[in-house]
């Protein structure tokens, strides 16, 4: 589904991937790992179309095309989620609005038929019955002088609504209590099978006591350089990160 | 133009002189470079000129067709008072509707001129006015309507004005507001199109508990030029001003928003809130913000701001992230933008015009002007 190939990425001149490949297949849990700086939401931003990006080398092929060649209203209508570390705020845009008009913008470039006000409604509800989440949230502004646990539940809500092929969470559990981390987790479960993928970054192992992710990457200075299961995780966890950076200098020796 | 005429329309104000003016100097002078002659209503309002007019269902209607009202389309119970281009309208204290008060100008053969100058008076209870400044396509008019409006002890007057001109017409309007003991005075602007339109908003809190809330929004594209001038001024103990603009300009568009809020000696208690944000939509448009703030009183709580900046490009990739294509989320911005400052009115229906004026003026966020 989605293939990352030695991807080179500048920002602002400075390099920050330096040669991160990935490959993630339909049905598959992908937590990245990794310290501050290793270059994590860079990933995430780049994926997502975001402007500022400068790809110097490598690639990404996304369901068989060149995702890096889309806008980034078109890989969201292919299927593509970003989670947002830190969402933002837009005062004067009701959140139901918003999504109603994200939702039909999508399904008007698959070539789906919009929905109406009543098939809209219905759907949300449904979302928020499954997630736990009060209404209330979308009666205002996308965001605005939400908390930073409604902002995260918001993400996933959106992602529940929006039902993307391939998610990025880019740290969503950062500054989660105990409840709403479980609450992004199910959503995030409830979503799961063959067909969809989910990548994960996150800085910490808690999460993945709840998503179980299939695959765990660390990645440290703008590539990956430690793949495995779950296990990986939890040493990451008991080790810390310099763990890693001294096995590759063993190994190096 | 004779000196009278010009006299008449620009009142007490001296462009080349006042500072006031500083922006819009150049624009006035090479409007007056035409010969305005003084108009003369139609004997019959085209009704395409009618159709400009937005009826408020329910509301009581007053309709001046180039300064002079036009009982036709007006009801006549509120008219009665009035006499040509001057008059005052009492509003009794239990109208349970919307006054509406349309001015339109329409073209003549030749550009026009035109002046009011009305009373609106509320001595007790609550009341709303919705004032609308139109002008028919094509109109090579300069319109100067002012008013002054008094809030008698503890009355509350809800007023909504909302302009929408084409590029050849030219409005100068002036606005007093005279707010007695704990009286309210609650305004929401909402201004747009014009080859130069100039708003004198002077509002003065000259009794103790008085209170005035302004919002306001200015939409420019094309070669539009607007200049808002607000005053208010704290004469009394316990007063309180809230104001909060929102201006949006495109291609080549022009706006001046100035904000002065003055706390006389004495006026202690006071609270003064002035904030207004404004963002540019091509590298062509200009906007110039200032705000003044002058305390002469001890006690007083006060605050004010003014920024200029452009669209904000997370929201933007947010937007589009979730799959808006560039286009619709910037208009999504702008009008969210805008409408924080729409917040103060109350009435569904009024608000759904409020959105329906911001709609048709939004401008072309991202056009290449």
């Amino acid at each position: 589904m989605l293939n990352i190939d030695d991807l080179h990425v500048r920002v602002a001149g400075k390099e920050i991937l330096k040669g991160l490949s990935l490959r993630v297949n339909a049905g598959e849990v992908h937590a990245i790992m990794g310290p501050n700086g290793a270059g994590k939401s860079t990933l995430g931003n780049v994926l997502a179309g975001r402007e500022g990006y400068e790809v110097t080398h490598g690639g990404v092929v996304y369901n068989g095309a060149n995702l890096l060649a889309l806008e980034p209203e078109q890989r969201a209508a292919q299927g593509l989620f970003l989670a947002f570390q830190y969402p933002v705020e837009i005062p004067g845009v009701n959140n139901t609005y918003f999504l109603k008009a994200a939702l039909n913008a999508q399904r008007k470039q698959r070539g789906e038929g919009e929905l109406d006000s009543m098939q809209f409604l219905k759907l949300v509800r449904e979302k928020l019955r499954v997630l736990h989440i009060s209404d209330e949230l979308l009666h205002r502004a996308v965001n605005a002088g939400f908390s930073g646990g409604e902002k995260k539940r918001n993400e996933i809500f959106q992602m529940a609504l929006l039902e993307p092929v391939l998610a990025i969470l880019d740290e969503t559990d950062s500054g989660l209590d105990i409840d709403a981390l479980r609450m992004v987790a199910d959503g995030v479960n409830a979503m799961r099978d063959g067909k969809r993928a989910f990548v994960v970054i996150t800085h910490y192992q808690r999460l993945l006591d709840y998503i179980v992710p299939d695959f765990v990457h660390v990645m440290v200075d703008g590539r990956i350089v430690e793949s495995g299961d779950r296990s990986l995780a939890l040493k990451l966890e008991e080790h810390g990160y310099a763990w890693i950076a001294e096995r590759k200098l063993a190994g190096a020796a | 133009m004779d000196a009278a005429a010009l006299d008449g329309l620009l009142g007490a104000a001296t462009p080349e002189r006042e500072e006031s003016w500083r922006y819009s100097r150049n624009a006035l002078r090479a409007l007056l470079q035409q010969d305005f002659v003084a108009a003369a209503p139609p004997p019959q309002l085209p009704p395409e000129a009618l159709a400009l007019i937005d009826a408020l269902p329910g509301a009581v209607r007053l309709v001046f067709v180039n300064g002079v009202l036009a009982p036709l389309h007006s009801d006549m119970r509120i008219a009665a008072v009035f006499g040509n281009d001057s008059g005052v309208i009492e509003l009794p204290s239990d109208l349970p509707q919307a006054l509406h008060v349309a001015y339109l100008s329409v073209p003549g053969a030749v550009p026009s001129h035109w002046q009011t100058s009305h009373t609106i008076r509320l001595a007790q209870g609550k009341a709303c006015v919705v004032e609308h400044h139109l002008a028919s396509a094509g109109a090579e008019t300069f319109a100067a309507p002012a008013s002054e409006i008094l809030l008698g002890s503890g009355a509350q007057l809800d007023l909504v004005c909302i302009s929408e001109l084409p590029a050849s017409a030219t409005l100068y309007r002036r606005q007093r507001v005279r707010v007695d003991v704990g009286a309210q005075f609650v305004c929401t602007h909402a201004l747009a199109g014009g080859r130069l339109q100039r708003f004198d908003l002077d509002c003065t809190l000259g009794q103790a508990r008085a209170r005035c809330k302004q919002r306001g929004v200015f939409a420019l594209r094309g070669r539009e030029h607007l200049d808002v001038q607000l005053d208010v001024r704290h004469a009394a103990v316990d007063t309180a001003s809230d104001v909060l603009w929102r201006g949006v300009a495109d291609q080549r568009a022009r706006g001046i928003l100035r904000g002065a809020i003055t706390v006389a000696a004495g006026a202690d208690g006071a609270d003064a809130q002035l904030q207004t944000k404004n963002v540019l939509l091509s590298p062509h448009a200009e906007i110039d913000a200032q705000p003044v703030l002058e305390i002469h009183a001890d006690e007083v709580k006060a605050s004010h701001g003014a920024t200029v900046g452009q669209l904000d490009e997370r929201a933007l990739f947010y937007l589009r992230s979730r799959g808006i294509d560039a286009t619709t989320a910037r208009a999504m911005l702008i009008a969210g933008f805008c409408r924080e400052a729409f917040g103060a009115v109350e009435d569904d229906a009024l608000q759904a015009r409020l959105d329906a004026w911001l709609t048709r003026h939004l401008p072309l966020a991202g056009a290449d002007a």
